[in-house]
Protein backbone atom coordinates (compact mmCIF):
# COMPACT_ATOMS: atom_id res chain seq x y z
CA UNK A 1 0.00 0.00 0.00
CA UNK A 2 1.30 3.60 -0.92
CA UNK A 3 0.62 7.14 0.53
CA UNK A 4 -0.71 8.03 -2.32
CA UNK A 5 -3.41 5.36 -3.08
CA UNK A 6 -7.36 6.11 -2.79
CA UNK A 7 -7.60 2.77 -0.57
CA UNK A 8 -4.65 4.46 2.16
CA UNK A 9 -6.10 7.70 1.70
CA UNK A 10 -9.96 7.03 1.87
CA UNK A 11 -9.85 3.85 4.24
CA UNK A 12 -6.29 3.00 5.66
CA UNK A 13 -5.61 6.18 7.20
CA UNK A 14 -8.99 7.62 8.70
CA UNK A 15 -9.99 4.18 9.79
CA UNK A 16 -6.59 4.13 12.28
CA UNK A 17 -6.84 7.77 12.91
CA UNK A 18 -10.41 6.97 14.32
CA UNK A 19 -9.26 3.98 16.36
CA UNK A 20 -6.09 6.19 17.73
CA UNK A 21 -8.18 9.25 18.35
CA UNK A 22 -10.46 7.15 20.42
CA UNK A 23 -7.88 5.56 22.26
CA UNK A 24 -8.74 6.47 25.86
CA UNK A 25 -4.71 6.37 27.00
CA UNK A 26 -1.47 6.58 25.44
CA UNK A 27 -0.66 2.63 25.92
CA UNK A 28 -3.82 1.91 23.71
CA UNK A 29 -2.79 4.37 21.15
CA UNK A 30 0.65 2.61 21.07
CA UNK A 31 -1.12 -0.33 20.60
CA UNK A 32 -3.29 0.75 18.30
CA UNK A 33 -0.53 2.45 15.66
CA UNK A 34 1.87 -0.43 15.83
CA UNK A 35 -1.01 -2.85 14.87
CA UNK A 36 -1.90 -0.88 12.09
CA UNK A 37 1.69 -0.21 11.14
CA UNK A 38 2.17 -4.04 11.10
CA UNK A 39 -1.12 -4.44 8.77
CA UNK A 40 0.14 -1.55 6.89
CA UNK A 41 3.54 -3.36 6.24
CA UNK A 42 1.54 -7.54 5.84
CA UNK A 43 -0.15 -5.63 3.34
CA UNK A 44 2.63 -5.39 0.83
CA UNK A 45 5.18 -8.10 2.27
CA UNK A 46 3.01 -11.20 3.89
CA UNK A 47 6.20 -12.94 4.14
CA UNK A 48 8.86 -10.58 4.76
CA UNK A 49 6.97 -9.21 7.50
CA UNK A 50 8.76 -12.31 9.35
CA UNK A 51 11.61 -11.13 8.89
CA UNK A 52 11.39 -7.99 10.36
CA UNK A 53 9.77 -9.15 13.60
CA UNK A 54 12.70 -11.50 13.74
CA UNK A 55 14.79 -8.70 13.22
CA UNK A 56 13.24 -6.38 15.89
CA UNK A 57 13.03 -9.42 18.51
CA UNK A 58 17.38 -10.13 18.02
CA UNK A 59 17.73 -6.31 18.48
CA UNK A 60 15.95 -5.87 21.66
CA UNK A 61 17.91 -8.93 23.04
CA UNK A 62 21.30 -7.50 21.39
CA UNK A 63 19.73 -4.24 23.53
CA UNK A 64 19.29 -6.05 26.84
CA UNK A 65 22.74 -7.52 26.70
CA UNK A 66 24.36 -4.44 25.87
CA UNK A 67 22.48 -2.57 28.36
CA UNK A 68 23.44 -5.46 30.82
CA UNK A 69 26.61 -5.16 30.15
CA UNK A 70 26.91 -1.31 31.25
CA UNK A 71 25.15 -2.16 34.01
CA UNK A 72 28.12 -4.81 35.01
CA UNK A 73 30.47 -2.43 34.04
CA UNK A 74 31.67 -5.16 31.46
CA UNK A 75 32.76 -2.91 28.51
CA UNK A 76 34.48 -5.65 26.35
CA UNK A 77 31.53 -7.86 26.05
CA UNK A 78 29.00 -4.85 25.54
CA UNK A 79 31.42 -4.03 22.26
CA UNK A 80 31.01 -8.24 21.63
CA UNK A 81 27.36 -7.92 21.67
CA UNK A 82 27.48 -4.51 19.41
CA UNK A 83 29.63 -6.19 16.85
CA UNK A 84 27.30 -9.11 16.39
CA UNK A 85 24.43 -7.21 16.43
CA UNK A 86 26.14 -5.23 13.54
CA UNK A 87 27.19 -8.74 12.09
CA UNK A 88 23.45 -9.68 12.10
CA UNK A 89 22.05 -6.37 10.49
CA UNK A 90 24.28 -6.08 8.02
CA UNK A 91 24.63 -9.23 7.00
CA UNK A 92 20.35 -9.44 6.39
CA UNK A 93 20.75 -6.43 4.11
CA UNK A 94 23.72 -7.99 2.76
CA UNK A 95 22.06 -11.45 1.80
CA UNK A 96 18.67 -9.38 0.69
CA UNK A 97 19.79 -6.27 -1.03
CA UNK A 98 23.28 -7.33 -2.33
CA UNK A 99 23.97 -11.40 -2.25
CA UNK A 100 23.18 -11.34 -6.56
CA UNK A 101 25.24 -8.30 -7.29
CA UNK A 102 27.92 -9.55 -5.47
CA UNK A 103 27.84 -13.35 -6.89
CA UNK A 104 27.35 -11.56 -10.93
CA UNK A 105 30.70 -9.06 -10.00
CA UNK A 106 32.73 -12.72 -8.44
CA UNK A 107 31.50 -14.66 -11.69
CA UNK A 108 33.29 -12.05 -13.43
CA UNK A 109 36.50 -13.32 -12.33
CA UNK A 110 38.13 -16.37 -14.80
CA UNK A 111 36.74 -19.94 -13.76
CA UNK A 112 34.28 -18.22 -11.38
CA UNK A 113 30.93 -19.65 -12.30
CA UNK A 114 28.05 -19.29 -8.65
CA UNK A 115 24.42 -19.24 -9.33
CA UNK A 116 23.05 -15.98 -9.00
CA UNK A 117 20.31 -15.81 -6.00
CA UNK A 118 17.40 -13.95 -6.98
CA UNK A 119 15.95 -12.54 -4.03
CA UNK A 120 13.02 -10.05 -3.41
CA UNK A 121 14.35 -7.22 -1.45
CA UNK A 122 11.95 -7.33 1.33
CA UNK A 123 10.26 -3.61 0.88
CA UNK A 124 12.14 -0.73 3.23
CA UNK A 125 14.67 -3.33 4.39
CA UNK A 126 17.44 -0.82 4.08
CA UNK A 127 16.07 2.23 6.01
CA UNK A 128 14.71 0.30 8.86
CA UNK A 129 17.75 -1.90 9.26
CA UNK A 130 19.74 2.09 9.65
CA UNK A 131 17.18 2.92 12.17
CA UNK A 132 17.36 -0.16 14.24
CA UNK A 133 21.45 0.38 13.90
CA UNK A 134 21.06 3.78 15.18
CA UNK A 135 19.49 2.07 18.18
CA UNK A 136 21.99 -0.46 19.01
CA UNK A 137 25.05 2.18 18.06
CA UNK A 138 23.18 4.88 20.75
CA UNK A 139 23.05 2.44 23.35
CA UNK A 140 26.46 0.80 23.28
CA UNK A 141 27.48 4.63 23.24
CA UNK A 142 25.49 5.14 26.38
CA UNK A 143 23.89 7.75 24.59
CA UNK A 144 20.30 6.37 25.02
CA UNK A 145 18.45 4.11 27.86
CA UNK A 146 17.69 0.18 27.07
CA UNK A 147 14.50 0.04 25.76
CA UNK A 148 12.77 -3.03 28.34
CA UNK A 149 9.57 -2.83 26.32
CA UNK A 150 9.70 -4.94 23.47
CA UNK A 151 6.44 -3.39 21.81
CA UNK A 152 7.89 0.00 22.31
CA UNK A 153 11.11 -1.21 20.12
CA UNK A 154 8.50 -2.92 17.52
CA UNK A 155 6.29 0.18 17.24
CA UNK A 156 9.68 2.66 16.85
CA UNK A 157 11.00 0.07 14.40
CA UNK A 158 7.08 -0.49 12.57
CA UNK A 159 5.61 3.20 12.72
CA UNK A 160 4.26 3.03 9.30
CA UNK A 161 4.67 6.63 8.60
CA UNK A 162 8.49 6.22 8.32
CA UNK A 163 8.49 2.47 7.61
CA UNK A 164 9.30 1.91 4.17
CA UNK A 165 10.78 5.25 2.66
CA UNK A 166 12.01 7.34 5.69
CA UNK A 167 13.33 9.56 7.03
CA UNK A 168 15.59 7.55 9.18
CA UNK A 169 14.17 8.52 12.40
CA UNK A 170 16.68 8.08 14.83
CA UNK A 171 15.85 5.71 18.18
CA UNK A 172 16.87 8.78 20.60
CA UNK A 173 15.01 11.65 18.96
CA UNK A 174 11.89 9.84 19.47
CA UNK A 175 12.32 7.45 22.37
CA UNK A 176 10.81 10.21 24.92
CA UNK A 177 7.59 10.98 22.61
CA UNK A 178 7.22 6.67 22.65
CA UNK A 179 6.81 6.91 26.51
CA UNK A 180 5.02 10.05 26.63
CA UNK A 181 3.45 12.63 23.74
CA UNK A 182 0.38 15.36 24.01
CA UNK A 183 -1.32 15.90 20.04
CA UNK A 184 -2.54 19.05 20.40
CA UNK A 185 -4.79 20.54 17.43
CA UNK A 186 -1.85 22.37 16.13
CA UNK A 187 0.14 19.26 15.48
CA UNK A 188 -3.23 17.92 13.70
CA UNK A 189 -3.49 20.80 11.41
CA UNK A 190 0.20 21.01 10.86
CA UNK A 191 0.68 17.61 9.98
CA UNK A 192 -2.65 17.88 7.94
CA UNK A 193 -1.15 20.27 5.67
CA UNK A 194 2.25 18.64 5.41
CA UNK A 195 0.58 15.15 4.58
CA UNK A 196 -1.48 16.69 1.44
CA UNK A 197 1.46 18.92 0.78
CA UNK A 198 3.22 15.62 0.20
CA UNK A 199 0.43 14.29 -1.86
CA UNK A 200 0.50 17.23 -4.43
CA UNK A 201 4.11 17.17 -4.57
CA UNK A 202 3.66 13.04 -5.55
CA UNK A 203 0.48 13.02 -7.62
CA UNK A 204 0.44 16.26 -9.09
CA UNK A 205 4.04 17.06 -10.24
CA UNK A 206 6.63 14.25 -9.56
CA UNK A 207 4.11 11.78 -11.09
CA UNK A 208 3.77 13.72 -14.26
CA UNK A 209 6.80 14.58 -14.55
CA UNK A 210 8.29 10.85 -14.94
CA UNK A 211 5.82 10.89 -17.85
CA UNK A 212 8.08 13.47 -19.22
CA UNK A 213 11.07 10.91 -18.24
CA UNK A 214 9.90 8.11 -19.60
CA UNK A 215 9.28 9.51 -23.00
CA UNK A 216 12.21 10.84 -23.43
CA UNK A 217 14.95 7.99 -21.54
CA UNK A 218 13.24 5.40 -23.05
CA UNK A 219 14.90 2.33 -25.13
CA UNK A 220 16.16 3.12 -28.12
CA UNK A 221 14.98 6.89 -28.13
CA UNK A 222 17.43 9.30 -30.13
CA UNK A 223 17.98 12.52 -27.91
CA UNK A 224 19.28 15.79 -29.14
CA UNK A 225 21.49 17.91 -26.49
CA UNK A 226 18.86 19.96 -26.03
CA UNK A 227 16.55 16.76 -24.98
CA UNK A 228 19.23 15.17 -22.62
CA UNK A 229 19.66 18.11 -20.74
CA UNK A 230 15.81 18.50 -20.68
CA UNK A 231 14.89 15.35 -19.98
CA UNK A 232 17.76 14.92 -16.74
CA UNK A 233 16.60 18.62 -15.57
CA UNK A 234 13.11 17.10 -15.87
CA UNK A 235 14.46 13.52 -13.76
CA UNK A 236 16.06 15.67 -11.12
CA UNK A 237 12.49 17.65 -10.16
CA UNK A 238 10.87 14.08 -10.86
CA UNK A 239 13.06 12.70 -7.75
CA UNK A 240 12.78 15.83 -5.65
CA UNK A 241 9.20 15.66 -5.67
CA UNK A 242 8.99 11.29 -5.27
CA UNK A 243 11.45 11.34 -2.18
CA UNK A 244 10.39 14.73 -0.65
CA UNK A 245 6.87 14.32 -1.26
CA UNK A 246 7.08 11.48 0.58
CA UNK A 247 8.73 12.36 3.50
CA UNK A 248 6.48 15.87 3.95
CA UNK A 249 3.62 13.01 4.12
CA UNK A 250 5.66 10.99 6.82
CA UNK A 251 6.83 13.60 8.89
CA UNK A 252 2.66 15.00 8.33
CA UNK A 253 1.75 12.19 9.68
CA UNK A 254 4.00 11.34 12.41
CA UNK A 255 2.63 14.77 13.68
CA UNK A 256 -0.78 13.94 13.62
CA UNK A 257 -0.09 10.56 15.68
CA UNK A 258 2.23 13.39 17.71
CA UNK A 259 5.50 12.59 17.28
CA UNK A 260 8.27 14.91 15.94
CA UNK A 261 10.48 13.46 12.90
CA UNK A 262 13.45 15.69 11.57
CA UNK A 263 13.32 17.10 8.47
CA UNK A 264 14.66 15.20 5.70
CA UNK A 265 15.20 18.08 2.91
CA UNK A 266 15.24 21.94 3.24
CA UNK A 267 14.96 22.82 -0.59
CA UNK A 268 18.19 20.80 -1.69
CA UNK A 269 18.05 23.29 -5.15
CA UNK A 270 18.86 26.45 -3.61
CA UNK A 271 22.12 25.14 -2.14
CA UNK A 272 25.32 27.41 -3.66
CA UNK A 273 27.72 24.53 -3.13
CA UNK A 274 27.64 20.39 -3.12
CA UNK A 275 28.74 20.06 0.59
CA UNK A 276 25.60 22.10 1.37
CA UNK A 277 23.71 20.38 -1.36
CA UNK A 278 24.01 17.48 0.98
CA UNK A 279 23.16 19.14 4.31
CA UNK A 280 19.92 19.89 2.31
CA UNK A 281 18.94 16.26 0.39
CA UNK A 282 17.74 13.64 2.36
CA UNK A 283 19.35 14.90 5.56
CA UNK A 284 18.93 12.30 7.65
CA UNK A 285 20.56 9.58 5.54
CA UNK A 286 23.91 12.18 5.54
CA UNK A 287 23.77 12.80 9.11
CA UNK A 288 23.39 8.93 9.92
CA UNK A 289 26.73 8.33 8.30
CA UNK A 290 27.92 11.45 9.13
CA UNK A 291 27.52 9.83 12.82
CA UNK A 292 28.30 6.34 12.34
CA UNK A 293 30.58 6.07 9.40
CA UNK A 294 32.84 9.25 8.89
CA UNK A 295 34.87 9.05 12.18
CA UNK A 296 35.03 5.29 11.82
CA UNK A 297 38.48 5.10 13.26
CA UNK A 298 40.03 2.45 10.11
CA UNK A 299 42.03 4.98 8.04
CA UNK A 300 44.74 6.07 11.01
CA UNK A 301 45.92 9.16 9.98
CA UNK A 302 44.52 9.08 6.56
CA UNK A 303 41.17 9.05 8.66
CA UNK A 304 39.89 12.29 7.54
CA UNK A 305 40.16 11.49 3.54
CA UNK A 306 39.31 7.97 4.60
CA UNK A 307 36.10 8.65 6.17
CA UNK A 308 35.00 10.41 3.03
CA UNK A 309 35.83 8.11 0.74
CA UNK A 310 34.14 5.13 3.12
CA UNK A 311 30.83 7.84 3.51
CA UNK A 312 30.02 8.32 -0.45
CA UNK A 313 30.82 4.08 -1.17
CA UNK A 314 28.36 3.47 1.11
CA UNK A 315 26.05 6.41 0.39
CA UNK A 316 26.14 5.04 -3.15
CA UNK A 317 25.49 1.09 -2.47
CA UNK A 318 22.90 2.22 0.02
CA UNK A 319 21.12 3.50 -2.98
CA UNK A 320 21.46 0.24 -5.06
CA UNK A 321 22.78 -3.11 -5.83
CA UNK A 322 24.45 -1.71 -8.92
CA UNK A 323 27.49 0.09 -9.83
CA UNK A 324 26.23 3.28 -11.00
CA UNK A 325 24.84 4.09 -7.68
CA UNK A 326 28.36 3.50 -6.23
CA UNK A 327 29.65 5.57 -8.99
CA UNK A 328 26.92 8.38 -8.22
CA UNK A 329 28.36 8.30 -4.34
CA UNK A 330 31.92 8.64 -5.44
CA UNK A 331 30.90 11.61 -7.89
CA UNK A 332 29.68 13.37 -4.86
CA UNK A 333 32.66 12.68 -2.56
CA UNK A 334 35.17 13.98 -5.59
CA UNK A 335 33.14 17.25 -5.56
CA UNK A 336 33.12 17.24 -1.98
CA UNK A 337 36.48 16.35 -1.61
CA UNK A 338 37.62 19.05 -4.19
CA UNK A 339 35.52 21.62 -2.56
CA UNK A 340 37.52 21.10 0.95
CA UNK A 341 40.68 21.06 -0.70
CA UNK A 342 39.93 24.79 -2.24
CA UNK A 343 38.58 25.59 1.21
CA UNK A 344 34.96 27.84 2.15
CA UNK A 345 36.80 30.44 2.21
CA UNK A 346 38.35 30.89 -0.97
CA UNK A 347 35.08 29.44 -2.48
CA UNK A 348 33.17 31.75 -0.88
CA UNK A 349 35.04 34.81 -3.20
CA UNK A 350 34.11 33.09 -6.60
CA UNK A 351 30.41 35.01 -7.27
CA UNK A 352 27.17 33.51 -6.52
CA UNK A 353 25.99 32.83 -10.11
CA UNK A 354 28.97 31.01 -10.78
CA UNK A 355 28.84 29.08 -7.83
CA UNK A 356 25.30 28.49 -8.62
CA UNK A 357 25.88 27.42 -12.13
CA UNK A 358 28.37 25.03 -11.12
CA UNK A 359 26.72 22.65 -8.24
CA UNK A 360 23.64 22.62 -10.35
CA UNK A 361 25.52 21.10 -13.57
CA UNK A 362 27.18 18.74 -11.04
CA UNK A 363 23.74 17.83 -9.23
CA UNK A 364 22.02 17.50 -12.89
CA UNK A 365 24.31 15.55 -13.79
CA UNK A 366 24.39 13.10 -11.14
CA UNK A 367 20.93 12.61 -11.42
CA UNK A 368 21.77 10.76 -15.00
CA UNK A 369 24.36 8.64 -13.04
CA UNK A 370 21.11 8.01 -10.79
CA UNK A 371 18.94 6.96 -13.51
CA UNK A 372 20.60 4.55 -15.98
CA UNK A 373 21.80 1.35 -13.59
CA UNK A 374 23.06 -0.31 -17.13
CA UNK A 375 26.39 1.15 -17.95
CA UNK A 376 26.45 1.69 -21.82
CA UNK A 377 23.42 3.54 -21.82
CA UNK A 378 24.76 5.52 -18.88
CA UNK A 379 28.30 6.03 -21.42
CA UNK A 380 25.64 6.87 -24.24
CA UNK A 381 23.94 9.45 -21.65
CA UNK A 382 27.14 11.13 -21.09
CA UNK A 383 27.99 11.34 -24.63
CA UNK A 384 24.40 12.84 -25.21
CA UNK A 385 25.06 15.84 -23.12
CA UNK A 386 27.73 17.05 -25.17
CA UNK A 387 26.67 15.70 -28.71
CA UNK A 388 29.34 12.98 -28.89
CA UNK A 389 26.64 10.52 -30.30
CA UNK A 390 26.66 12.61 -33.44
CA UNK A 391 23.28 13.74 -32.32
CA UNK A 392 21.91 17.47 -33.41
CA UNK A 393 21.81 20.12 -31.02
CA UNK A 394 18.36 20.45 -30.51
CA UNK A 395 15.06 19.01 -31.90
CA UNK A 396 11.67 19.66 -32.10
CA UNK A 397 10.17 16.87 -30.10
CA UNK A 398 11.85 18.73 -26.92
CA UNK A 399 10.36 22.36 -27.63
CA UNK A 400 6.90 20.65 -27.99
CA UNK A 401 7.26 18.79 -24.69
CA UNK A 402 7.97 21.97 -23.20
CA UNK A 403 5.47 23.40 -24.50
CA UNK A 404 2.63 20.85 -24.05
CA UNK A 405 3.66 20.59 -20.40
CA UNK A 406 4.76 24.52 -19.88
CA UNK A 407 2.94 24.81 -16.77
CA UNK A 408 3.67 21.86 -14.77
CA UNK A 409 7.39 23.19 -15.67
CA UNK A 410 6.58 26.18 -13.94
CA UNK A 411 5.05 25.25 -10.81
CA UNK A 412 7.71 22.60 -10.50
CA UNK A 413 10.37 25.03 -10.55
CA UNK A 414 8.40 27.28 -8.48
CA UNK A 415 7.74 24.73 -6.21
CA UNK A 416 11.68 24.36 -5.56
CA UNK A 417 11.74 27.09 -3.56
CA UNK A 418 10.42 27.69 -0.20
CA UNK A 419 6.64 28.82 -0.86
CA UNK A 420 5.28 27.66 2.03
CA UNK A 421 7.81 28.51 4.24
CA UNK A 422 7.48 32.45 2.86
CA UNK A 423 3.91 32.00 3.25
CA UNK A 424 4.33 31.63 7.09
CA UNK A 425 6.37 34.24 7.58
CA UNK A 426 4.21 36.74 6.22
CA UNK A 427 1.94 35.34 8.67
CA UNK A 428 3.64 35.48 11.55
CA UNK A 429 4.66 39.39 10.94
CA UNK A 430 1.30 40.15 9.82
CA UNK A 431 -1.38 39.58 13.02
CA UNK A 432 -4.03 40.53 10.62
CA UNK A 433 -3.39 37.91 7.92
CA UNK A 434 -3.68 34.72 10.18
CA UNK A 435 -7.28 34.13 9.99
CA UNK A 436 -7.03 34.52 5.58
CA UNK A 437 -4.03 32.31 5.50
CA UNK A 438 -5.55 29.78 7.80
CA UNK A 439 -8.92 29.86 5.49
CA UNK A 440 -6.74 29.73 2.42
CA UNK A 441 -4.78 26.78 4.04
CA UNK A 442 -7.74 24.67 4.45
CA UNK A 443 -9.38 25.86 1.06
CA UNK A 444 -5.42 24.69 -0.60
CA UNK A 445 -5.42 21.32 1.62
CA UNK A 446 -8.53 20.25 0.49
CA UNK A 447 -7.79 21.63 -3.23
CA UNK A 448 -5.19 19.18 -3.36
CA UNK A 449 -6.26 16.41 -1.80
CA UNK A 450 -9.40 16.49 -4.62
CA UNK A 451 -6.76 17.20 -7.30
CA UNK A 452 -4.72 14.37 -6.63
CA UNK A 453 -7.99 12.37 -5.85
CA UNK A 454 -9.46 12.46 -9.24
CA UNK A 455 -5.91 12.21 -10.84
CA UNK A 456 -5.33 9.25 -8.53
CA UNK A 457 -8.59 7.59 -9.85
CA UNK A 458 -6.71 7.67 -13.54
CA UNK A 459 -3.28 6.65 -12.22
CA UNK A 460 -1.69 3.18 -13.36
CA UNK A 461 1.62 3.50 -12.27
CA UNK A 462 1.98 5.26 -8.98
CA UNK A 463 5.34 3.91 -7.17
CA UNK A 464 7.43 5.90 -4.70
CA UNK A 465 10.89 5.45 -6.14
CA UNK A 466 12.30 5.08 -2.80
CA UNK A 467 10.51 2.28 -2.18
CA UNK A 468 13.52 -0.16 -3.97
CA UNK A 469 16.13 1.26 -1.94
CA UNK B 1 45.65 21.15 31.90
CA UNK B 2 42.18 22.63 33.50
CA UNK B 3 39.18 23.24 31.08
CA UNK B 4 39.66 27.05 31.49
CA UNK B 5 43.11 26.32 29.93
CA UNK B 6 41.41 24.21 27.32
CA UNK B 7 39.16 26.58 26.48
CA UNK B 8 41.78 29.70 25.74
CA UNK B 9 43.81 26.99 23.63
CA UNK B 10 40.83 26.39 21.74
CA UNK B 11 39.74 30.00 20.92
CA UNK B 12 42.52 30.70 18.49
CA UNK B 13 41.92 27.19 16.65
CA UNK B 14 38.10 27.98 16.65
CA UNK B 15 39.28 31.48 15.04
CA UNK B 16 41.50 29.87 12.58
CA UNK B 17 39.11 27.18 11.37
CA UNK B 18 36.34 29.16 11.28
CA UNK B 19 37.79 32.32 10.07
CA UNK B 20 36.31 34.78 12.06
CA UNK B 21 38.43 36.52 15.14
CA UNK B 22 35.30 37.63 16.98
CA UNK B 23 34.70 34.31 17.99
CA UNK B 24 34.56 33.38 22.13
CA UNK B 25 33.93 30.28 23.23
CA UNK B 26 31.66 29.24 26.61
CA UNK B 27 30.42 26.05 27.36
CA UNK B 28 26.71 26.57 25.77
CA UNK B 29 28.09 27.57 22.47
CA UNK B 30 27.25 24.82 19.36
CA UNK B 31 27.51 24.35 16.11
CA UNK B 32 24.47 26.18 15.35
CA UNK B 33 26.28 29.06 17.27
CA UNK B 34 29.15 29.38 14.96
CA UNK B 35 28.71 30.39 11.04
CA UNK B 36 29.87 27.46 8.75
CA UNK B 37 29.97 24.87 11.45
CA UNK B 38 29.16 21.61 9.22
CA UNK B 39 30.30 18.06 9.31
CA UNK B 40 33.06 18.97 6.97
CA UNK B 41 34.24 22.07 9.44
CA UNK B 42 33.10 19.71 12.08
CA UNK B 43 36.31 17.08 10.88
CA UNK B 44 38.78 19.71 9.99
CA UNK B 45 38.05 21.29 13.79
CA UNK B 46 38.53 17.87 15.11
CA UNK B 47 42.07 17.24 13.03
CA UNK B 48 43.29 20.50 14.19
CA UNK B 49 42.69 19.91 17.80
CA UNK B 50 43.79 16.37 17.63
CA UNK B 51 46.74 17.81 16.13
CA UNK B 52 47.67 20.90 18.32
CA UNK B 53 47.23 18.95 21.88
CA UNK B 54 48.90 15.63 20.63
CA UNK B 55 45.70 13.64 21.21
CA UNK B 56 42.45 11.40 19.43
CA UNK B 57 38.58 11.51 19.54
CA UNK B 58 37.26 8.43 20.10
CA UNK B 59 34.51 7.75 17.33
CA UNK B 60 31.43 8.67 20.26
CA UNK B 61 32.93 11.64 21.27
CA UNK B 62 33.77 13.28 17.77
CA UNK B 63 29.63 12.31 16.95
CA UNK B 64 28.32 13.03 20.37
CA UNK B 65 29.54 15.57 21.85
CA UNK B 66 26.58 18.43 22.40
CA UNK B 67 28.57 21.47 22.86
CA UNK B 68 32.05 23.33 23.51
CA UNK B 69 31.91 23.06 27.12
CA UNK B 70 31.85 18.54 26.55
CA UNK B 71 34.70 19.70 23.91
CA UNK B 72 36.49 21.33 26.15
CA UNK B 73 36.05 19.16 29.09
CA UNK B 74 37.19 15.93 26.97
CA UNK B 75 40.68 18.53 25.91
CA UNK B 76 41.52 19.10 29.39
CA UNK B 77 41.65 15.21 30.28
CA UNK B 78 43.54 14.18 27.55
CA UNK B 79 45.18 16.43 25.74
CA UNK B 80 48.75 17.86 26.15
CA UNK B 81 49.85 21.35 25.20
Amino acid sequence: MVFSSLIFLYLFLPVCLLCYGLSPSLPVKNAVLMLFSLAFYAWGEPTYIILLLISVLMNYLFGLGIGKCQQTKKAGLSKVIMIISMIFNLGLLGVFKYSGFIVENLNLIPGVSLPIPHLTLPIGISFYTFQILSYIIDLYWEEIDVQRNPFHLLLYISMFPQLIAGPIVRYSSIADEIKNRKITIVDISEGLTRLMMGLGKKVILANHLSTIVDDFFGENIQLSVAGTWYAVIVYAMQIYFDFSGYSDMAIGMGRMFGFHFDENFRHPFLCKDISEFWQRWHISLGTFFRDYVLYIPIFGKRRKYGGLFLVWFCTGLWHGASWNYIIWGLYFGTFILIEQLIGKKRIKKIPLVLRHVYNKIVIIVGFGIFYFEDIGRLGSFFRNLVGLNGNALYDNVTELSVRNNLFLLIAAFACCFPLYEGVKMLRNRHASLVKVTNVLQAVWNAALLVVSSILLVDATNNPFLYFRF
Amino acid sequence: MTKQEAMEALTPIFREVFDDDSIELDDEMTSSDVEGWDSVEHFNLISEIESVFQMRFKMKEVSGMKNVGELAEIVAERGTL
